[in-house]
């Protein structure tokens, strides 16, 4: 699981173009919308649709769905387990 | 503030000209249907013009090659707005026109070749930028001087027509075609794909259930002229132009805001140009994409201005389909055919009101109507903003 | 319309460098953009998806904001020939090549109207905002449009023109014969324009006509000096560009050769659609930096088609 988060943190970065980012400067709860915390947009939310079916296989069909699954690290990778399982 | 409109030419998935087009509104008659010109696999619905490029070479008699559809679609539009207008070297005569995506038609099979190493046609790209898709028509009509392409994205036509107003109010100008045209393209097809707003259905404006656009292609060219223009012409007064406005929503890059913010400013300072109040308008030929963000964004800006007295409205996109740069453009071709036949389109493929909003569109034909002035809006990507408002003419 | 701010990002040291007009050598074959620090102008959230076209635009355009002492103004229009090339080719690129979903983010940006729509949405702008694409006359396209503006009652206008290179640019411009000895580049020139001079105007920018489908370009100069009620030798400073090596307008220009200086503005900037925006800042440039100077007139002939002229005159003139 964390290998996996820290897959998906990279993934995230390279995608939308996090260039003054890091890996360790995520944190796994973080909320990825927030102001306060990661600051990422509607157009972001839809580069996170692409880049899971670009490396997980997952098609998010629904983008309502997304919005609930992309709250946070935490919630992507429990999202990509239980898609997986 | 007033400008008279003595001339239209359009061509859309409706109609090769504007009797078929209106012959096609009056009789609720969508032109969307699957793909059958574009270069695209996939089962999508478009509001295509029903021509091959060979078919509008040999319509609009163009003999230089390469030109872009974009180009092709204009030059019909503008010949028909142009009708037997002649020149005048005491005349000062422009054309405005506007398009998103110039070229790309051409640029896009050359790209696939490019990228593939088949021999690409670098000449076709000599009409991939939006300027040439306008010079082009204006050398075949024999218009030079000036010249000018606008391009803001699903607002552009009615900013065309806009800037055309403006400066034949100012006397920079004494007649000038105004419009727009935009081919469909691989590009903007997967393009509207990729943010997931292309219904795969048809679409729906201001409908609860809406969920996307689908693309359309086509031009519309209007023909504005002062007082010295007309006496030389004596063409006839379709109607005014009399009220334009742009504002900027500023919210975001393709999303407009919930409160609707952009679309309110220009609607308002549009009717504020027009010297007449809301309660003037008789019909609104709204934006209506059929997107969940553009229709209640824009419903909330109708509240704003209209409150409870909201004047009938519809958006004619079911049949046309969305045609990006020549929407606002053809819209006002639709606007001049409102107010010259009394009539009202309906929205297409409406059942049930937006939940938020409550508000409900005309949704059959309505002739023997007094439609007096209009409201057209054209909201664009980049939160571009634009109304006209045309009228009778009473002079 | 006075000039009451200018920015110029280009391959020359055009940023925050008044006097630069006195200083610049012509542009070297392998020069490249002199790049300030766009973090300094751009918040990070929006500077990460942006391309050069963009970051250029509002660097440059913010820029012009902090010289005028403008919170905001009161409309942005923007000329741009080619647009937004580098989103452009990328989402090409991705839906002819990617299965499956494609990333939205080129193809947003690729929109012509993505340079004035990120300037109104990184100041939060909500006034009249356009974009003029008419190859090598957008800029004075945009030029006209704030001029109809000012008259309209709108006032602290930006106005500017970008256009950037990509690579593919250089292939092309060999196989539809450019010239190839001068470079392609990059540029975005930006200004403030306000109707009444101040204490902040640099010059005067006198008329501006576009002439599209050119038949004689002896005879549009000769009508355009005559509307302002010039005579040839009255012109100080001649700023001039020439179809690739047609010597068209270099023929032309021969006619100011005994009263005025004449450059070729193209040797210093490189080749660009919207090139004339950094002539006019140029102009401006050395206006203020030579009292002998008080009549400027730029001839565009970048493109044998077009035509654009535009007379900027001193303060005092």
């Amino acid at each position: 699981m964390d290998s996996l988060k820290e897959d998906l943190k990279k993934h995230i970065i390279e995608q939308l173009n996090l260039e003054d980012l890091t890996v360790s400067d995520i944190d796994d709860d973080a909320l990825l919308f927030s102001a306060d915390g990661i600051g990422l947009d509607s157009i972001d939310a839809l580069e996170l649709i692409v880049l899971m079916e670009k490396y997980y296989g997952i098609q998010v069909t629904n983008p309502d769905e997304g919005k609930v699954a992309f709250l946070s690290i935490n919630t992507m990778a429990d999202y990509i387990e239980k898609k997986r399982a | 503030m007033s400008v008279r409109i003595t001339g239209i030419g359009i061509v859309s998935a409706i109609g090769l000209n504007v009797a078929e087009n209106l012959f096609s509104l009056k009789n609720s008659k969508s032109g969307i249907g699957r793909i059958q010109y574009l270069d695209q696999n996939g089962d999508y619905l478009v509001g295509e013009v029903k021509s091959s490029n060979q078919e509008l070479v040999s319509r609009v008699g163009v003999k230089s090659q390469p030109i872009s559809r974009t180009s092709l679609l204009g030059l019909a539009a503008a010949r028909e707005a142009w009708g037997e207008n002649k020149h005048s070297s005491g005349l000062r005569t422009g054309i405005i026109s506007a398009t998103s995506v110039g070229g790309m038609d051409q640029t896009e099979h050359f790209y696939r070749d490019f990228l593939d190493h088949n021999n690409p046609d670098f000449q076709v790209l000599k009409c991939h930028d939006s300027g040439n898709t306008t010079e082009r028509i204006a050398a075949e009509l024999g218009i030079s001087g000036y010249i000018n392409t606008l391009s803001t994205a699903c607002s552009s036509g009615a900013n065309a027509i806009m800037l055309g107003a403006r400066l034949i109010e100012q006397g920079r100008l004494d007649r000038v075609l105004v419009g727009g045209t935009d081919a469909l393209t691989q590009f903007t097809l997967n393009g509207f794909r990729s943010l997931m707003i292309y219904d795969d259905q048809w679409c729906r404006p201001f409908d609860e259930s809406r969920s996307g656009l689908n693309l359309g292609e086509g031009a519309a060219f209007l023909l504005m002229e002062n007082d010295k223009s007309v006496d030389f012409s004596g063409n006839k007064t379709l109607c005014c132009l009399t009220g334009w406005a742009n504002a900027a929503d500023a919210y975001h890059q393709t999303a407009s805001s919930p409160d609707g913010k952009g679309a309110t400013m220009a609607i308002q300072n549009a009717i504020q140009v027009s010297g007449l109040s809301a309660l003037d308008i008789s019909y609104i030929n709204a934006h209506g994409t059929g997107t969940k963000n553009n229709d209640l964004s824009e419903s909330v800006a109708l509240l704003n201005i209209f409150g409870d007295n909201c004047p009938d409205f519809s958006s004619t996109k079911p049949f046309t389909g969305h045609t990006l740069a020549a929407a606002g453009a053809i819209e006002a071709v639709f606007s001049v055919l409102a107010i010259q036949n009394g009539i009202i389109f309906p929205n297409l493929n409406y059942s049930e009101a937006i939940t938020e909003t409550g508000l409900v569109p005309i949704t059959e034909f309505q002739s023997d109507q007094p439609v007096t002035s209009v409201l057209s809006n054209s909201f664009g990507f980049g939160g571009n903003n634009s109304s006209l408002v045309f009228s009778v003419n009473n002079s | 319309m006075y000039i009451t701010a200018a920015s110029t990002i280009s391959h020359q040291p055009t940023f925050k460098n008044a006097g630069f007009s006195k200083l610049i050598e012509p542009l070297k074959t392998d020069s490249e953009l002199i790049s300030p620090n766009f973090k300094d102008y751009i918040d990070a959230g929006l500077l990460r998806r942006m391309s050069k076209i963009l970051r250029m635009s509002v660097t440059a355009a913010k820029d012009c904001l902090q010289q005028a002492g403008v919170d905001q103004p009161g409309a942005i229009i923007v000329g741009t020939g080619l647009g937004c090339l580098q989103d452009t080719e990328k989402f090409l690129n991705n839906f002819l090549t990617i299965e499956g979903l494609l990333p939205p983010t080129s193809f947003i940006q690729s929109t012509h109207n993505t340079i004035a729509g990120q300037i109104s949405l990184s100041i939060g702008n909500h006034g009249y905002n356009m974009t003029h694409t008419q190859n090598t006359l957008s800029f004075e396209h945009a030029l006209i449009d704030a001029g109809l503006l000012l008259v309209e009652g709108n006032d602290n206008i930006i106005v500017g023109a970008a256009d950037e290179y990509i690579e593919i640019l250089g292939e092309i411009g060999e196989k539809l014969s450019a010239n190839p000895a001068i470079n392609l580049t990059s540029g975005a020139s930006f200004f403030v324009v306000s109707k009444d001079q101040s204490g902040n105007s640099i010059a005067k920018i006198k008329d501006v006509v576009t002439v599209g489908l050119v038949q004689d370009i002896n005879v549009s100069i000769e009508n355009f000096l005559t509307n302002n009620t010039l005579e040839e030798s009255e012109i100080d400073l001649v700023l001039y560009s020439d179809f690739v090596d047609s010597g068209l307008v270099s023929d032309v220009v021969k006619r100011f050769e005994n009263s005025s200086e004449a450059i070729n503005y193209t040797n210093l900037v490189g080749i660009y659609p919207s090139n004339s925006s950094f002539a006019l800042h140029y102009a401006a440039d050395r206006i203020q930096n030579n009292n002998k100077i008080k009549t400027v007139l730029i001839i565009n002939g970048l493109n044998r088609i077009n035509l654009g002229l535009t007379l900027i005159q001193s303060i005092e003139a």
